[in-house]
């Protein structure tokens, strides 16, 4: 499964772009201005509450899977030692609180690619930055969030290859390097193949975008995603 | 009107291009070069229906995507309704729609409806005029109403009528479409062969890009074969039918039912 804009009717489908671009930046700056377990926790909650307002769950934290591995593996590795007593605690414990906070920003990121189409995200950024540097930022998050799923779907592709032609049997380190081989080869055929698509329908710098109107479910996520940004500069200060 | 004149597309380095993606280097190799399209002269009425025949690696789809700019022409020029591909791109693009052999490569939104209006959009058309586009492009392709559909979840036929009606959102007056029926199965190919005719009878431009001329043989006005990179069949689909064949490219059987006697003495259906 690819993490992409679902169709719905949540309530965070119906809120403007811009209202949960602010509370995601809001979240993350709050995220790493309160890093004990208490505000950890009271994070946790709120992240939980916006993938639900998504109308998200458990199984869209499934693609980030690849990224567990990595958020686990820091705090053993910030821990280890040299030498006596070999392993740190108060280090793995802190690491371990960072890697947890990344995962926490995942989780609110997921509900904001869930429930956001991707030009209503080019939109909200080139209302945001207006000029040629919004347009640019625009027009890279519409490129990256077409071309991501394509090329994921693509090792996916070259994996299920390996596997049915008996490369299931073989060790993990030649299957890792035949996946990569074929993915590169292949994410340089999708580019080739998305740029002609792109240009066989006129891509634009400056189409027209979707209109963006922000309602009465809004305030109350702008004056979240507010909130949060003036708590973290608040800790800060 | 598209007029192609004198065209010549060469791709450099070893091994050559391979702007069909059937895996083959297009046309034939010359040293390190390989000329995918051979000097071809070429005029397209608008309205009519066209089949570009030929088999895998003859050119065809590199000839088409001359048609608007997606390959630029070594030598020779391509014209849109009298100007130039290479003086108005988009003018180009917007007059020829088209449709690729795997629509996966075509499709860029999430949804059916923000897909269909991706063209529209970057043409830089008002809201009510997008939402006109895409109401009368789904409806061409018999999907209205499937607007909020995920593209994810679509099959093999609905996903090939989006992306025709991806570029049937541009107005095109032509409609160009690279071996649309490949991986269809039969209501599949049956409904996008309705929405063809329904389209010719309206009036746009049809190029059907292909190596089986079965389903569309009937519908054609005329037909142009390549070998080689070369037009080697320029003829009403009737005339043409005997040296299809010759191109390595299938033909309906019947189709030489109105020949002479030895014009029938040409090879089977490979």
């Amino acid at each position: 499964m690819t993490l992409s804009y679902v169709p719905d009717d949540s309530i965070a489908h119906r809120l403007d772009p811009r209202s949960k671009l602010l509370v995601q930046v809001g979240f993350a700056a709050a995220a790493y201005a309160y890093t004990t377990p208490r505000g950890l926790a009271v994070l946790t909650l709120l992240a939980v509450v916006c993938l639900r307002l998504a109308g998200g769950g458990p199984r869209d934290l499934w693609t980030y899977r690849f990224a567990f591995p990595v958020l686990l593996v820091a705090p053993l590795v910030a821990g280890a030692t040299l030498g006596a007593p070999w392993f740190r605690i108060d280090r793995a414990a802190t690491t371990g609180l960072a890697s947890y906070r990344v995962l926490l920003i995942l989780v609110v990121a997921a509900g904001y690619v869930r429930s956001t189409p991707v030009r209503d995200s080019r939109a909200a950024i080139q209302h945001t930055l207006p000029g040629k540097p919004g347009q640019f930022l625009g027009t890279g998050v519409a490129l990256v969030f077409r071309f991501l799923p394509l090329l994921k779907r693509d090792l996916l592709t070259a994996r299920e290859a390996v596997r049915a032609r008996g490369g299931g049997a073989l060790p993990v380190r030649e299957r890792m390097r035949l996946v990569a081989v074929a993915g590169i080869n292949r994410a340089f055929g999708r580019a080739d193949r998305l740029g002609t698509a792109l240009n066989a329908r006129c891509f634009a710098w400056n189409p027209t975008l979707p209109r963006l109107a922000l309602g009465s479910a809004d305030y109350p996520a702008l004056a979240i995603g507010g909130g949060l940004v003036a708590a973290a500069v608040a800790s800060v200060v | 009107m598209i007029d192609v004149d004198g065209v010549t597309c060469r791709y450099g380095g070893r091994g050559g291009g391979d702007a069909d993606g059937d895996g083959n280097a297009d046309g034939d190799a010359d040293g390190d070069r390989v000329t995918a399209v051979d000097d071809v002269t070429l005029s397209i009425p608008d309205g009519e229906f066209l089949i570009v025949a030929g088999a895998n690696g003859s050119g065809k789809t590199t000839l088409v995507r001359t048609f608007n700019g997606l390959v630029e022409p070594d030598a020779g020029a391509v014209s849109v309704n009298g100007t130039p591909v290479s003086d108005d791109l988009v003018a180009a693009r917007t007059a020829i729609g088209m449709v690729f052999q795997d629509p996966r490569d075509q499709l860029v939104a999430a949804t059916v409806g923000a897909d269909v209006a991706f063209g529209p959009e970057n043409l830089g058309r008002s809201h009510a005029e997008i939402d006109r586009r895409v109401a009368d492009a789904l409806a061409a392709v018999n999907m209205t109403g499937r607007e909020d559909d995920r593209i994810a979840s679509l099959s093999g036929g609905e996903r090939e009528r989006v992306a025709i009606a991806g570029a049937l959102a541009m107005e095109p007056d032509h409609l160009v479409l690279d071996e649309p029926f490949t991986g269809l199965d039969e209501p599949a190919r049956r409904s996008v062969l309705d929405r063809l005719c329904e389209l010719r009878a309206a009036g746009t431009g049809v190029i059907v890009v292909t190596h089986d001329l079965r389903d569309v043989f009937d519908l054609a006005d005329r037909v142009v074969g390549l070998s080689a990179g070369r037009v080697a069949v320029d003829e009403a689909p009737r005339e043409a039918a005997a040296k299809l064949p010759g191109l390595d490219v299938r033909v309906p059987e019947g189709a030489f039912d109105d020949q002479p006697a030895d014009a029938t003495d040409a090879p089977s259906d490979p």
